[in-house]
């Protein structure tokens, strides 16, 4: 198949929606020739028309349908700030899709997704065009955040077969992340079988990795980043990989987003 | 159209604005983006001898208006650009011109008799930014009997291809370099590289950057870089391409006023992947 073509785009923002004390949902206006994303690959913004913010912002793709493309913000710094206080019409300037990897699943296979934060993003998307493709079995959704006021899942239930909260403050679900909770659950076999698909904190998706559960043969996880180029062309994301063959660092941006979880050289990364 | 030609030494652009080399990696990351074919030229990322793995650690951390890099030179080495990455910078119809490293003294000669025997290329330009690992890695470009070895042997082993000098802005005073650069046998000079800077993790009280200090580039070093093709301008009679923070067509028109025959697209590529053409339509 055919990489989709990546273009810069000038959209309109359709609304931004306020989900969590931090996070917001930010619905685009869909180019027509913006080709068909898949559950991984990102956009690039520009924020603001100036050079501070100097570097756009990359954003996964929660979802997307023929009249727009939906993202998952949340307020981290000056460049997630800007965005989040622009209005219905404002225009955006976004190159992508991005990201020439993604997450695949065998039809029928069944998929946990263990998601951190706005991590949910890529693995709502996966879930939701698994769903339309009726390609999924069982989808099973394992979510951590800091505290209940900042739980987003609950937006996306219906996305997926199976729900588990876990708070650090232990003030909704699981008291404890995501990762114990995953471990628990995963002790307990209540969780469908087949691939695990992660996006969260790179501590989040490390503890994962060294987790001693092994009931999954296959660990896919969407990579975040700080990026400069988002086209694999700078070397500015790159994460360091412990397959033998070919480079020690594989960029974020043109190599992944997804990439097989025990390839990465975790040891040796600080995202 | 002839009118935004531009001769460098034997080489014929169609017109005078490049991308600048590392940004834009070997050039081909960005063909979607960019109609690289209208562009006078494409500088590639640095090439060495050897393929280069580049820094471990953050390799970036924006500041305001600017950003800091160490990426390390990581590139694929020249058996593998000339034989993989070339073709494809080719088939877009872009003009190359291959930045090289100015590595240890031996790998340096040997990596130019491999560029002498490659006709596809005819312009090169010298990253003189390298540490010389032979002397104590003192950066090749601060230190005149250095610079002087380095472009002069470009000049006797690469004979008619065109070879651009291509300057660090961390010296006292750049003039007297570029001058040598001339009297080595240079055909331009580019000015400027990034300017050193560091940045400190305020939670951590430690450098950002494994190795302390990264290249600053973007819009806050752009007055740096044009005062430092302003003052090439007048100490040498060939062709200055300047480079260093332009964000504008207003910006690129500064480096035409001051005297550069060409300018340079690097960190604004980032955020504004079409100025290089607007740059072109402007001339």
């Amino acid at each position: 198949m055919k990489e989709p073509t990546k273009g810069r785009y000038e959209v309109e923002i359709i609304t931004c929606k306020k989900v969590s004390p931090s996070t917001f949902i930010i619905e685009l206006s869909k180019p027509e020739r913006f080709p068909a994303a898949m559950p991984g690959q990102f956009i690039s913004i520009r924020v603001g028309g100036a050079t501070s913010p100097l570097l756009r912002r990359p954003y996964s793709i929660l979802d997307m349908t023929d009249d727009y493309i939906t993202l998952l913000v949340k307020v981290v710094g000056r460049g997630s700030e800007a965005l989040v206080s622009m209005k219905t019409g404002d225009p955006v300037d976004f190159i992508g899709p991005l990201g020439s990897t993604y997450f695949e699943l065998d039809k029928g296979g069944d998929a946990v997704f263990v998601a951190g934060g706005t991590g949910l993003a890529p693995l709502v998307f996966a879930a939701r065009r698994w769903s339309r493709e009726r390609r999924a079995g069982e989808m099973a959704l394992l979510y951590g955040t800091e505290s209940g006021s900042e739980v987003l899942s609950d937006i996306f239930e219906d996305d997926f077969s199976q729900v588990y909260i876990a708070t650090i403050d232990g003030s909704r679900g699981f008291e404890g992340d995501v990762v114990e909770m995953f471990e628990y659950l995963a002790e307990r076999a209540v969780l469908p079988g087949g691939k695990l698909y992660s996006c969260g904190p790179s501590g989040m998706v490390e503890a994962l990795v060294k987790s001693d559960i092994d009931s999954f043969n296959d660990h896919y996880t969407s990579l975040e980043s700080v990026m400069a180029c988002g086209v694999g062309a700078c070397r500015g994301c790159v994460v360091p990989v412990t397959s033998p063959e070919g480079a020690k660092y594989k960029s974020v941006c043109g190599d992944g987003t997804v990439f097989r979880a025990e390839d990465i050289d975790w040891d040796n990364w600080r995202s | 159209m002839n009118e935004k030609k531009l001769h460098i030494g034997s080489t014929t652009f169609k017109n005078p604005v490049f991308l600048a080399s590392g940004p834009a990696g070997y050039g081909i990351e960005y063909g979607d983006l960019i109609n690289l074919e209208k562009l006078g030229a494409v500088v590639t990322k640095t090439i060495s001898l050897m393929p280069k793995e580049g820094n471990p650690g953050t390799r970036l951390k924006e500041t305001r208006s600017g950003l800091l890099n160490s990426v390390g030179l990581e590139n694929v080495g020249a058996e593998t650009f000339f034989s993989e990455k070339l073709p494809e910078l080719l088939d877009l119809g872009v003009k190359p011109v291959v930045s090289l490293a100015c590595e240890s003294n031996k790998q340096y000669l040997n990596l130019l008799e491999l560029v002498a025997r490659e006709g596809r290329v005819d312009a090169v330009e010298l990253n003189l930014s390298c540490p010389n690992v032979d002397e104590g890695g003192m950066v090749v470009g601060t230190d005149p009997e250095s610079l002087r070895w380095y472009v002069s042997k470009a000049k006797e082993i690469l004979e008619s291809k065109t070879v651009l000098a291509k300057l660090t802005p961390n010296v006292g005073d750049i003039a007297p370099l570029a001058v040598i650069s001339q009297e080595a046998g240079a055909d331009g000079i580019t000015a400027i590289n990034t300017i050193l800077g560091m940045d400190i993790d305020l939670a951590t009280g430690k450098p950002v950057f494994d190795r302390i200090t990264a290249g600053l580039s973007g819009p806050a070093i752009m007055p740096v870089a044009l005062r430092a093709v302003w003052q090439i301008v007048q100490a040498v009679d060939i062709p200055v391409v300047g480079v260093g923070g332009i964000s504008s067509v207003k910006s690129s028109r500064k480096f035409f006023a001051a005297g550069a025959s060409a300018v340079q697209i690097g960190t604004a590529l980032f955020y504004d992947p079409e100025l290089p053409e607007r740059i072109i339509d402007s001339l």
